[in-house]
């Protein structure tokens, strides 16, 4: 459990917030970079940490992150004309460029300079990896650009989606950090899933359906080590890493890809669920790459012309009772992130910590929640760089591995936990 | 018309939720392996807990050894020194959480581990590993308790039992 003010702190993110500050500190995707696909396109709404803004890629191919709403009469921005470098209010004629100075106030003669006194709040997008990101911290405080992994690999050997969650991003994340889920919510997709089905991993899992845990943490976070037996001593360990404060990823299996999220508050209601797969070392292949487009594995389809999932609360998340009775979706629901999300949106937007009862299995929860309160805590008290935001903490890889019963798993896996150009992933 | 699992979900609905308590207290026995961790005990200790009483193992040297007399009464202390059996405590002991310290001799693991096991009490072994630590001092201490700990938790600080204990309802 927390206390009400603990969990208050912790899922809070608009401006001024301790926890909306620890995000600023960091690059958050924002837009995946197909949604700006082309100069001069049109702009797309971004709300991020409860701010409305605006993206545009301007006549020059420069991405602007910018107050969604013109100075003039606050007219959204969304309406605005994407022409000439820059993005004209269609009300008055406003112009802005992607720094969000406004450049032209045609009501206004040109050698006033009155635009030159009016500048909408902006921050900067990058594109990375086939996302773009945005820092919404304090400018002399801009980290180096994120080096995870999935972003620097060749374009085809990933694949990176994202929808909705309609609840605050901190029961999202921990959901992606409760390796104790998986043998009962995701039974079922182990056989069928084509993105997971055929590992001997799998055997591991459905043969030892209480794993024993060990958290430990990393400078960046947290690795959660999930461990059940294997042959002749020795373990079979799924280490999840967790890197602050909404980065975890699911640990490989077999030969298919590697796969994680980002979980970014939109407000403290909603959140982005990103979602990517990749491989380090060959390029995805067409039916692995269609059956991520058809949401299998960690993905989803979604309602037409949106990131919104086909399944969701509006359409009871297509609940299944006879698939749930047979067994084939062991809640009723298809699809990993769904049977994730169908869940952690019916607690509620922010679900009440207070009457929680958490068991001594949570311990990776109750971590994260103490790395989090404790770093919030650093960054306002002391102004701490929180963890997460030096590279090397974001050059992380999840594990599958057999290791002898002896081994820690920090120490065994040590190499295969850390994410190395051109090699293979640890995977069974 | 919205689905019941919208309606249902919605933050107006929250206010309908039962507000009666959903659960009855556990007894969570907080046992520290060795010298240092007895200091992080029994500040813990001074602290208002309602659910959670301290101990301290550190006296116990080693696994008896074959033939030897072994009482079980004698080496369990709480934190005001005074002697207490281990099979009474861990019986009425929801959860057993043993603290050690990396480096240190954490044996007694062994035996709190197996009066566990023969109640069928949970247990949850916790290795304070500062930054100081080597991977030598952590293997030597996390191969003694992994054998006896259901969940294993190696945090860089003591800090983590105080939260750790609060967030279990201690």
């Amino acid at each position: 459990m927390l206390r009400k003010e603990q969990n208050d702190l912790l899922t809070q993110t608009g401006p001024g917030t301790p926890m909306g500050n620890l995000f600023r500190r960091s690059w958050q995707p924002v837009l995946l970079a197909e949604e700006l696909p082309e100069n001069e396109c049109p702009p797309v709404r971004v709300k991020i940490l409860s701010e409305r803004l605006l993206a545009f890629r301007d006549t020059q191919g420069r991405y602007g992150l910018i107050d969604e709403f013109c100075a003039h009469r606050g007219v959204s921005l969304w309406f605005g004309r994407n022409e000439e470098s820059g993005l004209r209010c269609p009300y008055h004629g406003w112009k802005y460029d992607v720094t969000g100075q406004c450049i032209d106030v045609p009501s206004e003669p040109a050698e006033s300079g009155y635009c030159q006194k009016i500048k909408l709040k902006s921050y900067p997008l990058i594109e990375k990896g086939g996302v773009l990101w945005a820092y919404l911290g304090p400018p002399d405080k801009r980290p180096p650009e994120p080096v995870w992994e999935f972003a620097t690999v060749p374009e085809k050997h990933r694949f990176v989606s994202k929808r909705v969650q309609e609840s605050n991003w901190l029961q999202a994340m921990e959901g992606g950090i409760d390796s104790s889920h998986v043998s009962f919510l995701h039974r079922g997709d182990l056989h069928n899933d084509p993105l997971f089905k055929g590992a001997k991993g799998n055997q591991y899992n459905l043969g030892d359906s209480r794993p024993v845990f060990e958290v430990v943490e990393s400078a960046g976070g947290l690795y959660i080590g999930a461990r059940r037996n294997a042959e002749n001593g020795h373990y079979y360990w799924r280490i999840t890493p967790w890197v602050m404060p909404a980065f975890t990823m699911i640990a490989p299996r077999g030969n298919h890809s590697v796969h994680g999220h980002f979980w970014v508050p939109i407000d403290d209601d909603t959140c982005w669920a990103w979602s990517f797969d990749y491989h380090p070392i060959r390029e995805l292949t067409d039916a692995e790459v269609s059956a991520m487009r058809n949401g299998k594995g960690i993905h989803v389809t979604y309602v037409p012309g949106s990131y919104r999932p086909s399944a969701n609360k509006d359409n009871d998340y297509l609940m299944d009772r006879k698939a749930q009775k047979e067994g084939r979706y062991y809640s009723g629901i298809a699809g990993i992130a769904m049977q994730d999300a169908s869940l952690q949106e019916s607690m509620g937007p922010v679900v009440d910590r207070t009457k929680e009862n958490l068991v001594s299995t949570d311990n990776g929860i109750i971590m994260a929640r103490h790395r989090l309160m404790r770093a919030a805590k650093a960054l306002a008290d002391k102004d701490v760089t929180p963890p997460g935001i030096d590279p090397e903490h974001q050059k992380v890889r999840s594990v599958a591995i057999v290791l002898p019963a002896d081994v820690p798993y920090k120490e065994g896996a040590k190499e295969a936990l850390i994410a190395k150009p051109g090699v293979a992933p640890a995977s069974v | 018309m919205q689905s019941e699992s919208a309606r249902m979900a919605s933050a107006a609905e929250a206010r309908f939720r039962i507000d009666a308590p959903n659960s009855k207290p556990r007894a969570i026995k907080i046992i520290s392996l060795d010298r240092p961790s007895d200091r992080v005990i029994k500040r813990l200790a001074e602290a208002t807990w309602n659910h959670a009483s301290f101990f301290t193992a550190s006296a116990f040297a080693g696994a008896p050894q074959p033939g030897t007399n072994f009482s079980m009464t004698g080496w369990l202390s709480d934190v005001a020194g005074r002697t207490t059996d281990l099979v009474n405590e861990v019986d009425s002991a929801d959860l057993v959480v043993m603290v050690a310290t990396a480096g240190e001799n954490a044996s007694a693991a062994a035996i709190i581990g197996e009066a566990c096991s023969v109640s069928r009490v949970n247990t949850t072994g916790l290795i304070i590993a500062g930054s100081g630590a080597s991977d030598d001092a952590l293997s030597k201490t996390l191969a003694q308790l992994r054998p006896w700990s259901l969940m294993l938790v190696i945090a860089s600080s003591d800090e983590y039992i105080a939260d750790m204990l609060t967030a279990l309802r201690a």
